[in-house]
């Protein structure tokens, strides 16, 4: 099969499942909302630091993705469909297909957590380019960390609280680089001030990214 | 098989006896010895024959660990897995030594007259979270029945994890404040940390904490290669 072709057709697969419940995508949103509101309710009506903001929102999107990503390898998994995946596919189109629609839900997910918490809070983001920017590649790395961590956390036998322990501490860099671009570009800083952030986010991604795809095809076959 | 796991007696006594005498040393001339007045730092100075010690031990041990994970997705020899397992362990042990020193330190020198114990110093936090990791490994190793898939499964997290050290530890505390030294771009002591009559204990003292790994880590190797031959044949 063509790698590309069945890339594709595992992400359309995962994709097809999803929209016949949207479980996953529900589920994912509606964590996130409410989060977010529950946090907001706590803090009650005071005026918010822009770092504080920005800090509510990446620990929004990173809680909602460590608990309700990685549920696609354990329906394989669970349903038996894993083995019948080893055999028609190549590991690497399995990571695509799987990279890109985890990548599709924690977009939605940073979209919708970003224009709530910006609506709710009445933030003008002096810099748009500057946040997409940052959460773009936030929800990149975000995506490919947990690809893999989902892929390992499928073959263990207790699962539990198993993605957020592994996730989080890994993803601290993550965190640290996003929410202080994600702070400058609601300040409005100019490009060059978040450069720091961005380097760091790319590197990050980079890395992260060249690791997975190499250290897949380990964690896929059996 | 078992000549691969003990490492030859004559070394590791050796060794050993080297290890006895170089940390004895430190800890006599650590909290004996004369030090020069440096500004700040004062008698707490003495901490750096044990303090920095422990993190080039935690440094060899995620070193030591990250090997063998990759060896073992090689070769799938569980002596691998057992070794990347070993060498992991005391990473943790030395990174949680490192921290304890290290906050005993921050207390009085950084933080003093404040009384605080943690006060969200980069480098801290960064080393905090890297034990968390580690914490993180050894949760996945025990979710994991079958031994084969929990080694290539650790082996995995492991490599993924030490990716994302170089992050942690080196680029994200020198793009913020701190205070601990190593920043600004240079990675070396300066004048203001270590003077140079200190490196007559400082050395040898590193010299025997990275030994002290070593025997540490080749026991503990042998220790749990012999508990698994004897789950295998409990006869022996």
């Amino acid at each position: 099969m063509d790698w590309l072709a069945g890339a594709w057709a595992v992400f359309r697969n995962d994709l097809r499942i999803e929209l016949r419940t949207r479980y996953a995508l529900n589920a994912l949103l509606l964590f996130a909302l409410g989060a977010l509101l529950l946090i907001l309710f706590a803090v009650g009506p005071q005026p918010i630091p822009t770092r504080v903001q920005s800090a509510f929102l990446w620990m929004v999107i990173l809680f909602a993705a460590a608990v309700g990503l990685g549920r696609s390898f354990v329906a394989e998994e669970r349903q038996g469909t894993a083995l019948l995946l080893r055999l028609n596919t190549r590991p690497s189109m399995v990571f695509a297909g799987k990279l890109l629609f985890n990548l599709v839900l924690v977009g939605s997910l940073g979209g919708v957590s970003t224009g709530a918490l910006l609506l709710l809070l009445d933030v003008s983001v002096a810099r748009p380019g500057l946040l997409a920017t940052a959460l773009g590649m936030g929800v990149l790395g975000l995506a490919v960390a947990t690809t893999l961590l989902g892929a390992l956390v499928a073959r263990a036998a207790r699962r539990g609280a198993l993605l957020p322990v592994l996730l989080l501490p890994l993803l601290t860099p993550l965190l640290v680089s996003s929410v202080s671009a994600t702070q400058k570009a609601i300040q409005g800083l100019p490009w060059t001030e978040a450069q720091d952030e961005l380097l760091t986010l790319v590197g990050f991604v980079g890395a992260t990214l060249s690791a997975a795809t190499l250290l897949f095809d380990y964690v896929w076959a059996d | 098989m078992a000549s691969s796991v003990l490492s030859s007696p004559t070394v590791y006594r050796s060794v050993r006896a080297l290890v006895v005498a170089l940390l004895s040393g430190a800890l006599v001339a650590g909290f004996l010895g004369q030090i020069p007045q440096l500004d700040i730092l004062e008698q707490s100075a003495r901490n750096l024959y044990f303090h920095v010690p422990m993190w080039f031990a935690l440094m060899m041990g995620t070193v030591i660990s990250a090997y063998h994970s990759f060896r073992y997705l090689q070769s799938g020899d569980r002596l691998r897995d057992i070794r990347a397992r070993e060498a992991a362990w005391l990473a943790l042990l030395f990174g949680l030594l490192g921290i304890v020193t290290g906050m005993v330190w921050a207390r009085f020198t950084w933080y003093v007259g404040s009384g605080k114990w943690w006060n969200f110093d980069p480098k801290q936090s960064m080393a905090a979270v890297l034990l968390l990791i580690y914490g993180g490994y050894f949760v996945l190793r025990d979710s994991v029945e079958d031994p084969d898939t929990r080694g290539r499964v650790a082996a995995v997290y492991n490599l993924f994890a030490v990716v994302t050290m170089p992050f942690l530890l080196y680029i994200l505390p020198r793009q913020l404040p701190s205070l601990h030294p190593g920043g600004e771009g240079s990675p070396a002591f300066t004048q203001t940390d270590l003077a140079p009559a200190m490196r007559w204990v400082f050395y040898p003292s590193v010299l025997g904490f990275l030994g002290l790994f070593w025997v540490l880590y080749t026991q503990r190797v042998r220790l749990s290669w012999i508990r698994k031959r004897l789950r295998r044949e409990p006869e022996l």
